[in-house]
């Protein structure tokens, strides 16, 4: 799924990429900048949160040209004399004033980087409000933004993602270069498909899907049980044959007193040894209690 | 300057990756050497430093410093180093005295809902100006600590603005570095609904930075030998194959510096 949505969102699709600190979703919003740009299409990046350089730092080629970075990095609050951009441009009139310069509309996408940034300083309801305008006003053909969640109240999180035509949330993989990511999509029609889908990115930013999880975890531990099994590599026999198993029946135990046993210990044969004793006159035997002199 | 950590980063005084904010947290420990050990370093490099020092007084680095082989006050001396003495500046602006106008830079301490622009402007212009007469490397800002803000009443969005803005004037602008550190009070929370400030002042300055560096105590427990240890985490894009987001080390401070190690090796358990 992950690989659909990077060949082309839908029309009107918006799409947000949820990371944390404990994992980054930049470098993915980056291969889907790179997957827009070589689609042909215009990418409009509102950068907050990072430069020009850095953001652009991995995109090779002559694409570059259709990519229109709006810098709102340098001074996004107007401290400073010249600004570019500033956060009271984030209103659907000046950000289509702002798209305006490339003419087919049909396939422009616009990049936010990162929605956080904004919705620090702007309440959610404007927000999410612009984004609806944005989504309605077919100034864009798509809205790709980056979230970090961890940033906000789980409201605010929940809110703009409910705008959202697909979410991506990110993860830590297992291996190290590995991501894992959560995708929720929502058709048209309504209906929500969610995946969960592990992938890594490489230098020249594509994406990679490892493996599909339709059902996370299960699985895993399905094949982890399988490998776990404790009887597969024994250097001895658990089990009998009938010709084993007789030849163990009839073997008679150390335990077991048998007839020939019994007789055997009771009349011992000739030449065995045996206890005479003849009390002597000092002493003092009871008939009653043979056993007196034994201190018990 | 602790020649270990050096070569952990992978960097010395002589090449320094331009661009670069550094992170320095610490949680129920004290990350302070760090700042001591970043300090020496810039200044041993030939960096133009401003240093916004929020907790302790000039002297306390000074004398730090000197033990790691750096005068501070020669430095400043030359037009090195910038120091902003938080402070006796805060004393300043609490206590105005008519001798002693301050500077502009604590501002914020008379509205803290104004933001931090005026300690951005202090830091702006001192990383800037030319000083003619010796010619220094790439600027560098370190500040101790960014918590402390939070203390005098100024909210996280606003330290998160500032961080922001001096990221983009020093690390982008002029290509030089900054090292912030911040730290936690609490136990780690997993709850996101009610974050304290220094959590979320810790999140946000994580999403900015490139490499952080976070001082945790033992999870054992006490121990003479091992101070504590740092987590190591980068976060930029990973060179050629190199993929190392994260490494974890063992210290131990000493007078003169600190030794790391990996988990387990400390000379006092082998």
């Amino acid at each position: 799924m992950l690989t659909e949505l990077l060949h082309g969102a839908d029309t009107g699709g918006f799409l947000v990429i949820q990371d944390s600190t404990s994992c980054s979703g930049r470098h993915l919003l980056e291969s889907f900048i790179s997957a827009a740009l070589n689609r042909e299409e215009a990418v409009h990046v509102l950068g907050f949160d990072v430069s020009e350089e850095e953001l652009t730092g991995g995109l090779k080629g002559s694409a570059i040209e259709r990519l229109h970075f709006h810098n709102a990095y340098t001074d996004p609050l107007g401290w400073t004399d010249q600004p570019s951009l500033t956060l009271h441009q984030f209103c659907s009139e000046e950000l289509s004033h702002l798209l305006k310069p490339t003419s087919h509309s049909k396939s422009t996408i616009l990049v936010i980087d990162s929605l956080s940034w904004i919705l620090r300083h702007v309440n959610p309801p404007a927000v999410c409000k612009t984004l609806h305008q944005l989504r309605k006003g077919g100034a864009v053909r798509a809205i790709i933004a980056l979230l970090h969640a961890d940033m906000h109240q789980r409201g605010t999180v929940g809110s703009v993602c409910h705008l959202a035509s697909s979410v991506i949330k990110v993860a830590p993989g297992m291996k190290g270069d590995e991501t894992v990511a959560k995708i929720t999509k929502r058709s048209k029609s309504g209906k929500v498909v969610q995946d969960e889908e592990i992938f890594s990115i490489k230098e020249d930013l594509s994406v990679t899907v490892h493996s599909k999880r339709s059902q996370p975890g299960l699985k895993q531990t399905e094949t982890e049980e399988q490998e776990a099994d404790p009887t597969a590599n024994l250097t001895f026999n658990l089990r009998l044959s009938d010709t084993e198993r007789e030849a163990k029946e009839k073997l008679a135990l150390p335990f077991v007193f048998s007839k020939e046993k019994k007789s055997a210990l009771l009349h011992s044969g000739p030449g065995s040894g045996r206890i005479l004793y003849e009390p002597d006159a000092n002493d003092d035997y009871d008939q009653e209690d043979p056993d007196d002199d034994l201190d018990v | 300057m602790f020649t270990e950590l050096n070569s952990i980063l992978n960097t010395n005084p002589d090449s320094i990756t331009p661009g670069e904010f550094i992170l320095i947290s610490d949680r129920q420990s004290d990350a302070s050497f760090l700042i001591h050990h970043f300090l020496s370093f810039y200044l041993k490099a030939r960096c133009k430093v401003c240093f916004l020092g929020l907790v302790q007084s000039f002297n306390h680095y000074h004398a730090v410093s000197q033990r790691l082989g750096v005068s501070l006050l020669q430095a400043k001396e030359k037009g090195q180093l910038v120091f902003l003495e938080g402070l006796s500046e805060s004393l300043s602006v609490l206590i105005p005295q008519e001798d002693n106008a301050g500077s502009q830079a604590m501002d914020f301490l008379r509205d803290p809902a104004a933001g931090l622009k005026s300690l951005y402007e202090f830091v702006r212009s001192s990383l800037n100006s030319p000083d003619g007469a010796e010619d220094w490397g790439p600027p560098v800002l370190l500040v101790d600590d960014l918590s402390v803000l939070l203390s005098l009443g100024v909210s996280v969005g606003a330290v998160l603005d500032f961080s922001h803005y001096c990221r983009a004037t020093v690390c982008s602008q002029l290509k030089g570095s900054m090292v912030m550190l911040t730290r936690c009070e609490g136990e780690e929370e997993e709850d996101e609904g009610d974050d304290e400030g220094s959590e979320r002042l810790l999140k946000g300055l994580t999403h900015q930075c490139s490499l952080t560096l976070h001082v945790q105590g033992l999870p054992t427990g006490y121990c003479r030998e091992i101070h504590g240890q740092v987590e190591v985490c980068w976060r930029r894009r990973p060179v050629a194959g190199q993929y190392t987001p994260k490494k974890l080390f063992q210290y131990k401070v000493h007078d003169k510096g600190a030794s790391f190690f990996a988990p387990g090796t400390s000379s006092a358990v082998l």
